[in-house]
């Protein structure tokens, strides 16, 4: 499973994109300017209504699964010494805290991902930065929001391409280089028709773009998004 | 109307020295191909894989730029303004996989239409009139993720004529398609010649298509070997290695396929 947008009627599918745009960057300094247990356990519960208000569930998270690993294996290094005490748990809870942070923002943007089509993300980008830079950045948005689900679903075939001839048998590394030389040969066969159906399309890089309003449900959301960026440079001021 | 003259294109120009290079290095793909196909006129391009069908078609709206002749559509060559011709020649690919690049039936359709910086009335009014054309009117929302071969196949049909073409090209729309999604494919076929829009069916397998037709272009090694009516060109083109009716009886265009054959 891919995550990506998800029709529906969820309170975050009537947001405009602007109005979640602002909570994920307000989200996200609130995470890194309050790094405390509690700030995190008050970010948790918000986060979790985020996902929750698009009408998302823990089955988006497994997307993340990825960089799971990461995630949990950081704290072990940053805590591991190469002498004695072997091991500092204070390392290793600031960068557990730093790993949860980054798990927190994930889920966040998980909520926003399920709840907003590429189009109208494209039409928040271009608004809120004006003239060609909204331009490239509101394309390069689109652009990586339609070929990274294809990539990963290009990837899964050439796994399952090697394990449907016997691969799974071959030593972890064999897979690994068999599955990257061929996923890289379809990414750029990927790259090349999916720029052949732009061209085809008559892509455009300030194309009719579609109507964005705030609506009654977009002034409580602009005001969390404002909160929680607020609270964020005060924490850093002080 | 679309008129290709002389048109010649290579693939691989850097030529690894094979029996298909020529002087001017490379693989030939088109070799010297002039055609016109006249406005309203349902045209099929056969010819077996690799016989240059799909880098003909792909030069009338500048997908592909021929390395000598001219292509034109009304009148204005393709490479004066590819806009226009992308906008006067719609492409649907093999692959519809390769076409759709949005995660909903509406937005993929509107996609045409916003780049070309349509009004939100003219693109809800295209999408519209685009999905109703494929008969899948109210189904905007649905995840293309979630659609069968053939409605994906629908769909890519659909993002073509919401730039209100005035030549619709497809791309062995058949490819991979159950017997039910042929059908359907068919019948907005049948519904699209009914309207007066020209149609290219580019394909190696005339058995659904040829009663349609009202000409027939069979290619081979990048040539035309054939320019002919349906009738003769079914008796011509299994030469080419191209599959065709059993029995030809000129049927009408709207009417359902007669007895079919495997034998090319």
């Amino acid at each position: 499973m891919t995550l990506s947008y998800v029709p529906g009627d969820s309170l975050a599918h009537r947001l405009d994109p602007r109005s979640k745009l602002l909570v994920q960057v307000g989200f996200a300094a609130a995470a890194y300017a309050y790094t405390t247990p509690r700030g995190l356990a008050a970010l948790t519960f918000l986060a979790v209504a985020c996902l929750w208000l698009a009408g998302g569930g823990p089955r988006d998270l497994w997307t993340y699964r990825a960089a799971f690993p990461v995630l949990l294996v950081a704290p072990l290094v940053a805590g591991a010494t190469l002498g004695a005490p072997w091991f500092r748990v204070e390392r290793a809870a600031t960068t557990g805290l730093a790993s949860y942070r980054v798990l927190l923002i994930l889920v966040v943007a998980a909520g926003y991902v399920r709840s907003t089509p590429v189009r109208d993300s494209r039409a928040a980008v271009q608004r809120a930065v004006p003239g060609k830079p909204g331009q490239f950045l509101g394309t390069g948005v689109a652009l990586v929001f339609r070929f990274l689900p294809l990539l990963k679903r290009d990837l899964l075939t050439a796994r399952e391409a090697v394990r449907s001839r016997g691969g799974g048998t071959l030593p972890v590394r064999e897979r690994m280089r068999l599955v990257a030389v061929a996923g890289i040969n379809r990414a750029f066969g990927r790259a090349d028709r999916l720029g052949t159906a732009l061209n085809a399309r008559c892509f455009a890089w300030n194309p009719t773009l579609p109507r964005l309003a705030f609506g009654p449900a977009d002034y409580p959301a602009l005001a969390v998004g404002a909160g929680l960026l607020a609270a964020a440079v005060a924490m850093t001021i002080v | 109307m679309i008129d290709a003259t002389g048109v010649t294109c290579r693939y691989g120009r850097s030529g690894s020295g094979g029996s298909d290079a020529d002087d001017g290095g490379g693989l030939v793909a088109v070799d010297d191909v002039t055609l016109s196909v006249p406005d309203g006129e349902f045209l099929i391009v056969a010819g077996a894989n690799g016989s240059g069908k799909t880098t003909l078609v792909r030069t009338f709206n500048g997908l592909v730029e021929p390395d000598a002749g001219t292509v034109s559509v009304n009148g204005a060559p393709v490479s004066d303004d590819l806009v226009a011709a992308r906008t006067a020649v719609g492409m649907v690919f093999q692959d519809p996989r390769d076409q759709l690049v949005a995660a909903t039936v509406g937005a993929d359709v509107a996609f045409g239409p916003e780049n070309l910086g349509c009004s939100h009335a003219e693109i809800d009014r295209r999408v519209a009139d685009a999905l109703a054309a494929v008969n899948m009117a109210g189904r905007e929302d649905e995840r293309i993720a979630s659609l069968s071969g053939g409605e994906r196949e629908r769909v890519a049909i659909a993002g073509a004529l919401a730039m209100e073409p005035d030549h619709l090209v497809l791309d062995e729309p058949f490819t991979g398609l159950d017997e039910p999604a042929r059908r359907s494919v068919l019948d907005r076929l049948r519904a699209l010649r009914a309207a007066g829009t020209s149609v290219i069916v580019v394909t190696h397998d005339l058995r659904d298509v040829l009663g349609l037709a009202d000409r027939v272009v069979g290619l081979s090694a990048g040539r035309v070997a054939v320019d002919a009516a349906p009738r003769e060109a079914a008796e011509k083109l299994p030469g080419l290695d191209v599959r065709v009716p059993a029995a030809f009886d000129d049927r009408p265009a709207d009417a359902p396929a007669a007895g079919e054959t495997d034998d090319p």
